[in-house]
């Protein structure tokens, strides 16, 4: 990943008073995923869109392939974008829509052909050239989508959230074949979406954005386990939030009531969010030994297939705790709810 | 016992129902009159009566042979063609416009568009009548603008005619091509672009194709509302110019001979359902384009 392929040097993006595009910095090297992340409104489209030339930033300069393309339009850019909706060409057929990345930039004929029906075998649809869009279901048009974007053989592909339309079994299966794809043919990409998920399985990298910033940018299993601050760590999963004060070596929540919890550095006094993931809570009816515990009374409990959720009253703080079904404890049981400090992260 | 069968019968039956009233005006004011006229273009003439039953071709031979009406049927087709299609193309720069500019430029467009619907054809014709003649606002702000050095007259010319025509079939093209235009994603023209297509090719491969169903209807849509208007390309046009509409209006008021101005009512209406079929095998081949 020595050459880059994309590179944004403090990129700005900004309509009247309202900046879409913060002083983005990012750097896509040749042959890796980076996957921009956000809640909507972040950014992360308006950033793709740059990339792709359907906006033009109002500060700094983009890259492709060391040449910088502030104020190309989007059909003199060397990118291929698979958009949500697919944007198939509904009047053309499959092996029209696919062919004509190739037919503008002049290929030959019969080299088309070649490369749409090669292209048709490896996104598993061989025989649907002759099929229109509307007659295909949505996860076949954006294989359908995704074919007309690389059979163009692009230096860099963007993704604008092309699984969120699908359902989720779709969904999970397209993105197992995009994976599968990048690992085949080696393509670079930024791929934008809002789902976790998607980001930590599809990613080299994954930038965090938030209100047209980048938060942070790291592999998956970093920001997952070291996330660079509050933004990241609530965006990336669940979690359960204790408000508390520190006061005098003792930590109290927001009735008062002392809790029993230890911090590897302590807090220093004043108010603080405390969080941890419901995954990391264990359950036991008998006091364990372990820094952090509460005594607390199941107050719901949820079936969600592969695991049981159980909330969990404990004076008046509120907690998740995911947990197997072999626990079975019911509504009303009184239980207590323990952790280990590295799963607990505090910000103020 | 309510058989599949029996809703069916029911559903047709409230079908019926809810077409009646206006099929029935239709029969009644339409089909009647239109039979009423078929049959009088069969009719003898014998001045000075307007006509005497019977059952002849002469007017139809007449319709073939007369250099008159020959040159007015010339006249209409090449008017109404040119304002047609004038109107078509105006009316899709327009709406390009409306469908690919922020909404403030689609309220005003839509605005001005709808001002030739709001007045009657009479008072448009007024209207003309302050713009086009030599002393008339046109000839002042040619003249004020320097792109002519001396006043000029319009009224009563051919351009006049065409220029009246295309302003009264505008809003229909307009509207019928608005509504195709509306239904069209404008996120194929990204993803044109976006694979490497320029704004030209994007229009003849994309946008055209797209919307050629419209171009199509509101072609033949324009073409016999320009047909059939008579009194804006006589009040506007020159006495030379004869329309079929005029030639109707002649031979039914000037010449009191109704079965010849019935048959060209008739050949007008026979060459308009012509153009409507024609049309239809113009239109592109219904896709599933869901």
């Amino acid at each position: 990943m020595s050459e880059s392929i994309l590179e944004l040097e403090r990129v700005r993006l900004q309509y009247g008073p309202v900046v879409a595009v913060d002083d983005v910095s990012v750097t896509v090297g040749k042959g890796e995923f980076v996957t921009l992340l956000g809640p909507s409104g972040s950014g992360k489209t308006s950033t793709l869109r740059l990339v792709g030339g359907f906006e033009h930033p109002t500060g700094g300069t983009i890259r492709i392939a060391g040449r910088p393309v502030n104020g190309l339009p989007a059909n003199r850019r060397d990118t291929a974008t698979i958009f949500q909706s697919g944007a198939l060409f509904p009047h053309k057929t499959v092996a029209e829509n696919i062919a004509y990345g190739l037919r503008m930039r002049k290929v030959p004929a019969a080299e088309i052909a070649r490369r749409v029906a090669e292209i048709l075998e490896i996104v598993a649809l061989p025989g649907f050239e002759h099929r229109y869009p509307a007659e295909m279901s949505g996860g076949q048009r954006q294989r359908v989508a995704l074919a007309r974007s690389l059979v163009v053989r692009p230096s860099l592909l963007l993704f604008d959230e092309p699984l969120s339309a699908l359902d989720l079994s779709l969904k999970l299966q397209l993105r197992a074949e995009i994976k599968r794809l990048h690992a085949e043919l080696g393509f670079s990409a930024v791929f934008v979406t809002h789902d976790q998920g998607e980001a930590l399985s599809l990613s080299d990298r994954v930038a965090v954005m938030a209100k047209g910033r980048i938060e942070q940018i790291d592999r998956p299993d970093t920001l997952y386990n070291s996330p660079a601050n509050e933004f990241v760590y609530t965006f990336m999963g669940e979690s359960n939030r204790l408000d508390v004060t520190a006061a005098g070596g003792a930590i109290r929540d927001l009735q008062g009531n002392l809790l029993p919890l230890s911090l590897e550095d302590g807090l220093a006094e004043g108010a603080w969010r405390l969080y941890l993931r419901p995954s990391r809570l264990s359950l036991s009816e008998h006091e364990p030994v372990r820094s952090n515990a509460l005594r607390c009374t199941v107050s719901m409990v949820e079936f969600l297939g592969e695991h049981f959720r159980y909330h969990l009253a404990c004076n008046g703080l509120r907690l998740m705790c995911d947990a197997s079904a072999k626990l079975g404890l019911a509504e009303g049981s009184e239980v207590v709810a323990s952790w280990s400090t590295a799963d607990m992260r505090a910000y103020r | 016992m309510t058989t599949a069968r029996g809703r069916r019968t029911g559903e047709a039956l409230g079908f019926w129902l809810l077409l009646a009233p206006s099929l029935l005006l239709l029969v009644l004011v339409f089909a009647t009159t239109v039979a009423g006229v078929v049959r009088m273009s069969f009719n003898g003439w014998t001045p000075p009566s307007f006509y005497v039953e019977d059952v002849v071709l002469d007017h139809y031979v007449r319709l073939a042979t007369d250099p008159l009406i020959r040159e007015a049927a010339l006249n209409t087709v090449v008017l109404a063609l040119q304002a047609a299609l004038t109107s078509v193309v105006l009316a899709y720069v327009m709406t390009l416009i409306v469908w690919l500019r922020p909404r403030r430029f689609r309220l005003l467009v839509i605005g001005l568009m709808l001002c030739p619907l709001l007045a009657s054809e009479i008072s448009i014709i007024f209207g003309w009548w302050l713009v086009l003649p030599r002393n008339g606002l046109l000839s002042y702000m040619l003249v004020g603008s320097g792109l002519v050095s001396e006043k000029i007259n319009l009224l009563y010319t051919e351009f006049a005619a065409f220029l009246g025509l295309v302003y009264a079939i505008l809003p229909y093209s307009f509207f019928i091509l608005l509504s195709v235009m509306d239904r069209q994603d404008r996120l194929l023209l990204e993803a044109s672009a976006d694979l490497g297509a320029s704004p030209l090719s994007t229009f003849r491969e994309v946008v055209l194709p797209l919307t050629w169903r419209g171009v199509v209807l509101a072609f033949s849509q324009a073409l016999i509302w320009a047909f059939g208007i008579y009194a804006t390309p006589s009040a506007l046009g020159p006495d030379t110019l004869w329309t079929m509409g005029q030639r109707i209006q002649e031979e039914m008021i000037g010449r009191a001979n109704w079965p010849l101005a019935s048959a060209i009512a008739v050949a007008m209406i026979a060459a308009i359902a012509l153009l409507l079929v024609l049309m239809r095998t113009m239109e592109p081949k219904e896709r599933a384009l869901g």
